[in-house]
């Protein structure tokens, strides 16, 4: 009875203090996301009905001209859904056999098979398409040289096709349909598989009847997220698709905004009209997960066995060593070679070989500037970034504010929006702010956060939900302030996970390229649209030496990470 | 603990990337200079009306262009080494896009660059008559013709000259069958295999207007039917002739050739009998320039032999300078036969037409 008086005394005092802090961090916190994620769109929304000088803002006429006008892009449209669905389908069908392989499967090396699937990730697919266009040149390429080498008449590949588009960002922008479907296959209670097998169900029926139903919403919910990631992808169909007369909706803004006149209002409605694809495509994913079409994936502890392939685990095996080969040595191959060259070519005999390319690229103060910047940026934002979207996601999921589900609506909205529609969007705000961030790191500081939120949050919410709230309650009831339980209880429980979100916001900064191409200034240059830079207009040798020089630079830094982490969870598990 | 440390290094850290925003605030622009100054000073080998002081006090200078990279980091590298104190940095883009950025970042009153260079003369009228350009007389502008330069003097200069012709391989074309002159490109031969300029380049749209008087009117009709490849820059072009991805270039650019040339490349030049569509690239001082001292420094420099020898030898291009000698192994341009337009107004004022005509034939429409 003593010890509730003095709880009782003692609870609301520093409750109410933990209160109007924590109130006081929410509303800002609230307040700065909402502001950096809607301020832009609302720029983009009001120049999609500019109908009078494109270079005036505010609009002087407004109307639905440029939405009609779109009606005469339909095959830019048609293009867009058709690299999509592709891509789609190429990424999901190779991100199904993988994770199969490598979950449920016995073959040998699944370890390091599974490091280096994550490699396409660290390589870009800016980077990929670069390197493939030395590879599948019609003409020139490594591989139509090779066939022809060996007797063969025409050419085997095109890559400067819609097909060469979307093969490589399935290769470089797909990876992430490997990550999600095996982690549905990860949870799956291996059950049902192993009744089949008792039964009498051969390995491939086993698959196809048990394997494949059981997983088909994790697999479809893959699809659907990486549709809407494909229809948003920028670099591939700049470096492939414009030199084959393809254009996509990306490309087309690009050429739209950065020619003379502009057509901002055209691009704008382009960029609404892809938004709003991408919005009901993911309104859709998420709709599918809530409803709950995972229940195939018991709660029940369950240690998951794997299929023993007998004479079919080698070729198992070899295609995993097969898209390993594709998606990272044969790409980074042709650009190390590239890049030691005195002029591009694969021509071999009239190949002449020279170091000259690493030394001017190390000589540029500018590649020298972006690469340090874009350093700096991934450290800041990431830093940055994960302490605040700790906080969002500790609002949204254990807040009980009243509409959390809002600001969780909020927060995923720049999923929605292609990265370079997003980047155009800021560009134009923050040029009509009284605040002069144009051109400098803080811009593209800020871009990043916004544009990296979705991926932030939805990496720490994983993390946070898996905390029971027991022990936060406990330490309220406690009487913890609201910020006394989150330094002690919250994120120390949070830390493994934290560095994971902390790695993922870091790479995905550096290798940005969508939001940095418009915001980038003179003195605030970075390394992926540097190379953009490079690739038009300083000679494919030089470029490729830079893209070595940045994916060398990403693996470094994952390498550092990976040492530090492990460091942290020994110095962890001692204490 | 750990938590809280990376976050105040990842704020430092971001601290320290913005600190270069609000360093280079913008310096109140100086008035326009209406004659060259009493007694220009005779600097390192140049003569120069601005304060040397001041242009080092500023300590920076932003050149926004639309050459080639690797060539614009020599050149400024050059007047670096002259001025150590004056850090240099450029934006480069093709002309339709580079001026498009510029006018957006003005609209929103953010006033980057200091010095402009763009190959579109179409697009410097339209830049001058919306009061972008700061006037200054350089003391250098008196080795410049007068058709080089604005009227009235001192808002821009011609600083260099781009002719641009066909160029093939001779490794995989032989040469009694590459194309002579511009009607020969119409053979099916070169279907798929040909590429040009893009739309926005300012060195396109002068090959397209000035070649009109000597095809058929239905030219660039029958050179859609092609197919042809357009790109960015002339690199991109370059590039591809050396790999055999194409076997013509139309709107090769004569620099580009000696470049490649000097690498080593196998590349040969083909000048058309009609002549050679040329250019020039403009320079003149932006009119808000943040660092305006410094912007005449470098202009008076640029202008300079000293300054037009660095742009010769880094991007192969003639200068507008009798006293300097062309590109090394290169024609003069007195023996080369130029197609500028002769009336650039009429010239700009087509521009609607060859941006719809570009575009169709690059599927953008």
């Amino acid at each position: 009875m003593a010890l509730q008086s003095i709880d009782a005394a003692a609870g609301p005092r520093r409750r109410g203090l933990g209160l109007t802090s924590q109130g006081i961090i929410t509303a800002v916190i609230l307040l700065v996301c909402g502001f950096l994620v809607l301020y832009p769109l609302f720029f983009l929304f009001a120049e999609s009905l500019n109908v009078g000088d494109p270079q005036v803002f505010p609009p002087q006429r407004v109307g639905i001209g440029n939405y009609v006008d779109m009606l005469f892009d339909w095959r830019i449209i048609g293009n867009t859904l058709k690299v999509a669905l592709f891509s789609t389908g190429i990424a999901v069908t190779i991100g199904f056999v993988l994770a199969w392989v490598l979950t449920r499967t016995d073959i040998p090396g699944r370890a390091v098979l599974e490091r280096l699937m994550e490699v396409p990730f660290y390589v870009t697919p800016l980077v990929g398409a670069l390197s493939w266009s030395i590879l599948a040149a019609p003409q020139s390429g490594f591989l139509n040289q090779a066939w022809a080498y060996f007797g063969g008449s025409n050419r085997i590949i095109d890559v400067y096709t819609p097909m060469g588009v979307a093969w490589v960002m399935a290769l470089f922008e797909g990876s992430v349909a490997f990550v999600m479907i095996s982690a549905a296959m990860k949870s799956m209670d291996p059950a049902l598989e192993e009744g089949a097998r008792v039964m009498g169900a051969s390995k491939l029926r086993t698959m196809i009847t048990v394997t494949l139903p059981l997983v088909a919403p994790g697999v479809l919910g893959a699809a659907i997220f990486v549709f809407a990631e494909m229809l948003g992808s920028f670099a591939a169909a700049l470096v492939l698709g414009i030199p084959g007369h393809f254009y996509v909706i990306t490309t087309a803004i690009w050429e739209l905004t950065l020619s003379y006149p502009p057509d901002y209002g055209r691009a704008s409605a382009l960029g609404i009209s892809l938004f709003l694809i991408m919005f009901a495509t993911l309104a859709f994913y998420r709709w599918l997960v809530r409803k709950g079409a995972y229940s195939t994936i018991s709660g029940k502890a369950f240690r998951p066995r794997r299929m023993q392939m007998g004479r079919w685990t080698w070729v198992l095996a070899g295609f995993c060593w097969l898209y390993v080969f594709v998606a990272v040595v044969m790409p980074l191959g042709a650009l190390v070679l590239t890049s030691f060259q005195r002029f591009a070519t694969v021509l071999m005999h009239q190949a002449q070989f020279t170091t000259q390319n690493y030394w001017t690229a190390f000589s540029l103060a500018s590649v020298r500037d972006a690469i340090v910047n874009s350093l700096m940026l991934g450290f800041g934002t990431a830093t940055i970034g994960v302490f605040v979207m700790v906080l969002l996601v500790w609002i949204i999921y254990r807040s009980r504010m009243p509409g959390a589900g809002i600001v969780e609506y909020m927060v995923m909205f720049p999923q929605a929006v292609p990265r370079m529609v997003f980047g155009l969007a800021i560009l134009w705000a923050w040029l009509n702010m009284p605040v002069s961030l144009y051109g400098s790191l803080w811009l593209l500081g800020i871009g990043y956060f916004t544009v990296l939120l979705p991926l932030g949050v939805r990496t720490l919410a994983g993390v946070v939900l898996q905390v029971d709230k027991s022990l936060e309650e406990c330490a309220r009831v406690c009487g913890a302030s609201w910020t006394h339980q989150l330094r002690t209880i919250t994120l120390p429980l949070l830390k493994p996970g934290i560095l994971a979100a902390w790695l993922l916001l870091f790479i995905a900064s550096v290798r940005e390229l969508g939001v940095s191409i418009y915001l980038m200034g003179p003195n605030s240059k970075v390394i992926a649209p540097a190379i953009v830079s490079s690739w038009s207009s300083a000679g494919t040798e030089l470029t490729a030496a830079m893209a070595v020089i940045q994916t060398l630079t990403i693996f470094i830094a994952v390498m550092l990470m990976f040492w530090v982490t492990a460091r942290l969870s020994k110095q962890g598990n001692e204490s | 603990m750990k938590t809280c440390n990376l976050m105040k290094t990842g704020i430092a850290a971001l601290i320290f990337a913005g600190s270069g925003a609000f360093s280079a605030t913008a310096q109140e622009a100086l008035a326009d200079a209406d004659a060259v100054c009493a007694n220009p000073v005779e600097a390192k080998g140049f003569k120069t009306c601005a304060d040397i002081a001041k242009a080092e006090a500023e300590g920076e200078i932003v050149f926004y262009a639309t050459d080639v990279e690797s060539g614009t980091v020599k050149v400024l590298a050059d007047f670096q080494k002259l001025y150590p104190k004056i850090k240099t940095s450029y934006v480069r883009l093709q002309a339709g896009a580079l001026y498009a950025r510029l006018l957006a970042e003005r609209q929103g009153q953010s006033y980057l660059a200091d010095i402009f260079q763009i190959g579109d003369v179409g697009l410097v009228m339209d830049f001058q008559k919306r009061g972008g350009y700061a006037r200054y007389l350089s003391p250098e502008m008196a080795a410049y013709k007068a058709e080089y330069k604005s009227s009235p003097e001192g808002y821009w200069t011609w600083a260099v000259l781009m002719p641009a012709g066909l160029a093939y391989n001779p490794q995989i074309t032989p040469e009694d069958q590459a194309p002579k002159d511009w009607n020969d490109l119409l053979d099916p031969k070169w279907s798929g295999v040909v590429s040009m300029k893009s739309a926005n380049s300012g060195m396109q749209h002068v090959t397209w207007y000035q070649i009109k008087e000597h095809v058929s009117q239905d030219y660039w009709d029958k050179f859609a039917e092609l197919k042809p490849r357009a790109f960015d820059s002339m690199v991109q072009q370059f590039d591809r002739l050396v790999n055999g991805e194409d076997k013509v270039a139309m709107t090769a650019q004569y620099a580009a050739y000696l470049e490649y040339r000097a690498k080593g490349a196998p590349v040969a030049f083909i000048a058309p009998s009609s002549g050679l569509p040329s250019g020039p690239e403009v320079v003149g001082i932006v009119k808000e320039a943040p660092h305006a001292n410094a912007a005449r420094l470098f202009l008076d420099w640029y202008l300079s032999t000293e300054g037009q020898k660095s742009s010769v030898a880094h991007w192969y291009f003639h200068s507008p300078r009798e006293d300097v000698a062309p590109p090394e192994g290169a024609l003069p341009i007195s023996e080369m036969k130029l197609l500028f337009p002769a009336d650039w107004q009429a010239y700009a004022a087509t521009r609607p037409d060859f941006l719809r005509q570009m575009r169709s034939m690059s599927g953008l429409q």
